[in-house]
């Protein structure tokens, strides 16, 4: 009897065991993932989303996703405020800055053993050593730098209607730009019989060391004169700030005459992203620089289209300076640095990590990028996505209510040919006009760049606020007339910057950039 | 003790010898009175739960202005270094443009804002038709509610240099193109001008709710005396609610050195730098998005010393010159 006793104590002991132990197993792993969305004006995947789902019954993990804020700024605030209360996610996408500042912080994981654990990921994500070298610190890889960002984006493009309408042929050098972006502020372009539109459109938009000043939507224009972006980091004997060369004196000239003449949307220098993007939709400009998806794909255009159903946008290439030079922009071999945090590792969650983006780039990869096959999308006989033959059209991965499901494409994407083609469709516009994004980007693309990836190694002043103030200020000053741009005034400028410590960073950072063997 | 104040005013003032002594109560007393008036005493404890957790706890983290702080090794753990973080704000070059900027908006805030609040007051309080109270009230009151975000909207819609109102007027009378936002001499009259708009009604309230309490009989027998509606203001409306005037600008002072993030956050750019940059624009660049958080509690502290020190001055000020002051 007693024996009897012994064993069922021991049977409902055993029983009790096992069952906690395949509770225990269960339990998913929560992962939290800060996470740059595909479609800022869209939410996170719905909770309904059936990724969520496949996850936890695959992989045992449970994703809590929030996207981060779309502006830079923002985007920092919210990341650098977590960390200095130790409260990083999980998994994160951080800008180069931040990267440092959290990896100097000891925030970050090293991720070379966790690598390991995505072999499929780390040679279909990882495989450009010099892509690599921006994910490091100290020789060693804190960050995972995915290649989801397309490179080449942003291009100078003209009104084409305008120039038709005036009569005149698409600008060639910096002078043919003035004298249209003049023809187009004066001469009523558009027809509507008042003085509404300007030849010329940006705002500043600057995100990181290497743009501060008057910012990227500037690049042509100081292209022509040799002296795209922050930094000359084209080689060793010339590398330095762009500023210190006398052709930046000539392009500051420009931009102020361009100015003063009021050839500029005279808000640029307040104006935020939406706000340009609101003029030019509204026929204001004639020429600026814009992102080939923001400019021309079918979510986008249709508010220009619907405006303008006889306007006509196309590229042309940047203008060409006195000396002959001209550039597009800044090519970076650019990259979107997601990173674990040390935290996460802390907490034994170093292995789901790894699978849950092994996943991302194997099984979870298609899904990502465009949702449920069957659902959202089809594979033609070639094996390429399609609408086609869907059970709901509706559901389609083109339609922008669905958007929220390929939120998280950020995480899978290699930027190849098969998911590039059905992201930028062409689209007919009301006036049956065919449109090809890629065909812009690719037009983008075959321009002169400036070879800049070497400047995303550079890091920011312990000054920063100082220095970017100063930096940023005098030269919007210059453009805008309110300091007299002369040569005493410019020598004056770089006296002042050098009192904040440019040499000294101008030296460090070269040494850096040497140091990464990215100098020639 | 009543008596009659210079000008005809009525003052109520006493000397602590005047006034009636508790008698002593022993602990049990205490505890049993308090016990009597639980209801009144409960609804202190949320007010004193938020300012112990809010405001007294998180001192404990200002030790970081001292400290050279790192999140991993925590408030505690991370190495002092006197006084450096201290001396990054004061050697910055824009420290004294910042400081300026800062005084500048918040003194033009406070010498504006009340006497329009107060103003906004008494006019509601003296207008005899209640239907029109009503509707300027709620207009006044409106603007609190709206974000600087969704303000700068409306702003740019009066100020653009290509789309504004006053520009298009600008425009058909033969003027020139003003850049209203991006004019360093136009830009902080907008900003003062538009705090003034947004919070002059919400300001009003409570000077509004200072004239209730003020005894309509003071009114009434004003009136049998014959005096004018202007004199009623003069020697009753104002002296009854000055010392509430007197507190509202002493709570002002004492956050002096802010001077309003959200609204120059959202208005100043580039070209406004000059006049538009304030002590916690800097904090936020350098402090918050240069992950630098320990120069950013040293210049929080810095600002908390600055206003106590305003404050305590202020306070005696008030206490000389109008008879009553916070403490």
């Amino acid at each position: 009897m007693k024996t009897n006793a012994s064993r069922a104590f021991l049977s409902l002991a055993l029983v009790l065991c096992v069952a906690l132990g395949a509770g225990a197993q269960a339990k998913p792993v929560e992962i939290e993932l800060w996470i740059t969305g595909t479609a800022s004006e869209a939410g996170p995947p719905p909770a309904d989303w059936a990724g969520y789902r496949i996850v936890r019954e695959t992989l045992g993990i449970e994703m809590k996703i929030s996207l981060l804020p779309t502006s830079f700024t923002d985007q920092d605030t919210k990341i650098v405020t977590a960390a200095a209360a130790n409260r990083l996610p999980d998994i994160l996408h951080v800008n180069r800055d931040v990267f440092i500042k959290l990896t100097k912080q000891g925030l970050l994981a090293p991720v070379d053993e966790l690598m390991k654990k995505m072999p499929t990921r780390t040679k279909t994500h990882y495989d450009d050593p010099l892509r690599n070298k921006l994910a490091m610190y100290k020789g060693k890889m804190y960050g995972l730098p995915d290649p989801g960002k397309m490179p080449m984006t942003d291009g100078w493009v003209i009104r084409k209607d305008w120039l038709d309408k005036l009569g005149l042929p698409a600008p060639n050098t910096i002078e043919d730009f003035y004298k249209v972006a003049k023809a187009f502020t004066q001469n009523d372009p558009d027809g509507n019989g008042k003085n509404d539109t300007y030849g010329f459109g940006a705002y500043i938009e600057t995100s990181d060391i290497t743009n501060w000043g008057l910012g990227v939507r500037f690049d042509p224009i100081l292209g022509a004169y040799g002296v795209t972006g922050m930094w000359d980091v084209t080689s060793a004997k010339s590398f330095g700030l762009n500023v210190r060369k006398p052709e930046f004196y000539d392009a500051m000239t420009f931009v102020a005459r361009l100015n003063k003449d009021g050839l500029i949307d005279p808000d640029w220098t307040t104006l935020k992203k939406d706000e340009f993007r609101a003029r030019w939709k509204q026929g204001k400009y004639g020429i600026m620089r814009e992102n080939f998806a923001a400019l021309s794909t079918v979510a986008n255009y249709p508010a220009f289209d619907k405006n303008f159903p006889d306007g006509e946008w196309i590229p042309i290439p940047p203008p060409v300076g006195p000396k002959g030079k001209s550039s597009e922009g800044m090519l970076y071999v650019d990259t979107r640095i997601h990173v674990v945090s040390k935290r996460a590792i802390d907490a034994g969650k170093g292995d789901a990590v790894a699978k849950l983006l092994e996943w991302f780039a194997t099984d979870g990869y298609a899904l990502a990028m465009f949702g449920e096959k069957g659902v959202n999308f089809t594979l033609d006989a070639e094996g390429n996505v399609s609408t086609a033959g869907l059970p709901d059209p509706e559901k389609s991965y083109a339609k922008a209510a669905n958007v929220p499901v390929l939120q998280l494409r950020n995480l899978a994407s290699v930027n190849s040919d098969w998911e590039l083609l059905p992201r930028y469709v062409p689209h007919k516009t009301i006036n049956g006009r065919t449109i090809r994004p890629l065909d812009i980007w690719r037009y983008f693309t075959k321009q002169p760049w400036t070879e800049a990836t070497a400047a995303l190694l550079i890091e920011p002043p312990a000054n920063k606020a100082d220095f970017e103030r100063y930096y940023t200020e005098n030269l919007v000053k210059f453009a805008l007339g309110q300091q007299e741009l002369s040569p005493a005034s410019w020598k004056a400028f770089l006296a002042g910057l050098d009192k904040l410590g440019a040499k000294e960073l101008e030296k460090s950072a070269k040494a850096k950039v040497e140091e990464a063997g990215l100098l020639k | 003790m009543l008596k009659k104040g210079g000008g005809g005013r009525v003052e109520v003032r006493g000397t602590k010898a005047d006034r009636p002594k508790i008698p002593g109560r022993t602990f049990p007393e205490t505890l049993s009175h308090a016990w009597k008036f639980r209801g009144i005493y409960a609804l202190g404890i949320l007010p004193l739960a938020f300012f112990l957790v809010i405001r007294y706890l998180p001192l404990w983290n200002a030790q970081i202005a001292f400290k050279e702080f790192s999140p991993l090794d925590g408030v505690w753990g991370s190495p002092w270094n006197g006084l450096a973080n201290f001396s990054a704000f004061f050697r910055s070059p824009y420290f004294w443009p910042l400081l300026r900027n800062t005084l500048m908006y918040s003194l033009a805030k406070l010498i504006l804002g009340i006497p329009a609040a107060v103003l906004l007051a008494l006019a509601l309080y003296e207008t005899g038709r209640r239907a029109l109270r009503k509707v300027v009230q709620t207009l006044a009151y409106l603007p609190h509610f709206l974000s600087w975000i969704i303000l700068h909207g409306i702003l740019l819609g009066l100020f653009s240099a290509s789309e504004g109102l006053f520009n298009e007027i600008n425009r058909a009378a033969g003027v020139g193109t003003v850049n209203y936002m991006g004019d360093p001499a136009v830009f902080p009259f907008i900003v003062v001008l538009s705090d003034l708009w947004k919070e002059m009604g919400w300001s009003a309230i409570i000077f509004l709710a200072a004239l209730m309490g003020i005894d309509p009989a003071l009114f009434e027998s004003a009136q049998v005396e014959g005096a004018s509606r202007l004199q009623q203001v003069r020697y009753i409306t104002l002296p009854g609610i000055l010392e509430v005037v007197v507190v509202v600008a002493l709570l002002r002072i004492g956050t002096i050195l802010d001077a309003g993030f959200h609204q120059l956050f959202v208005l100043y750019s580039v070209p406004v730098y000059d006049v538009g940059d304030i002590i916690d624009t800097w904090v936020y660049r350098q402090g918050i998005l240069n992950a630098d958080y320990s120069v950013a509690t040293a210049v929080g502290l810095f600002k908390g010393l600055i206003g106590l020190g305003f404050l305590v001055a202020a306070n005696r000020l008030a206490k000389r010159i109008a008879g009553s002051g916070l403490y």
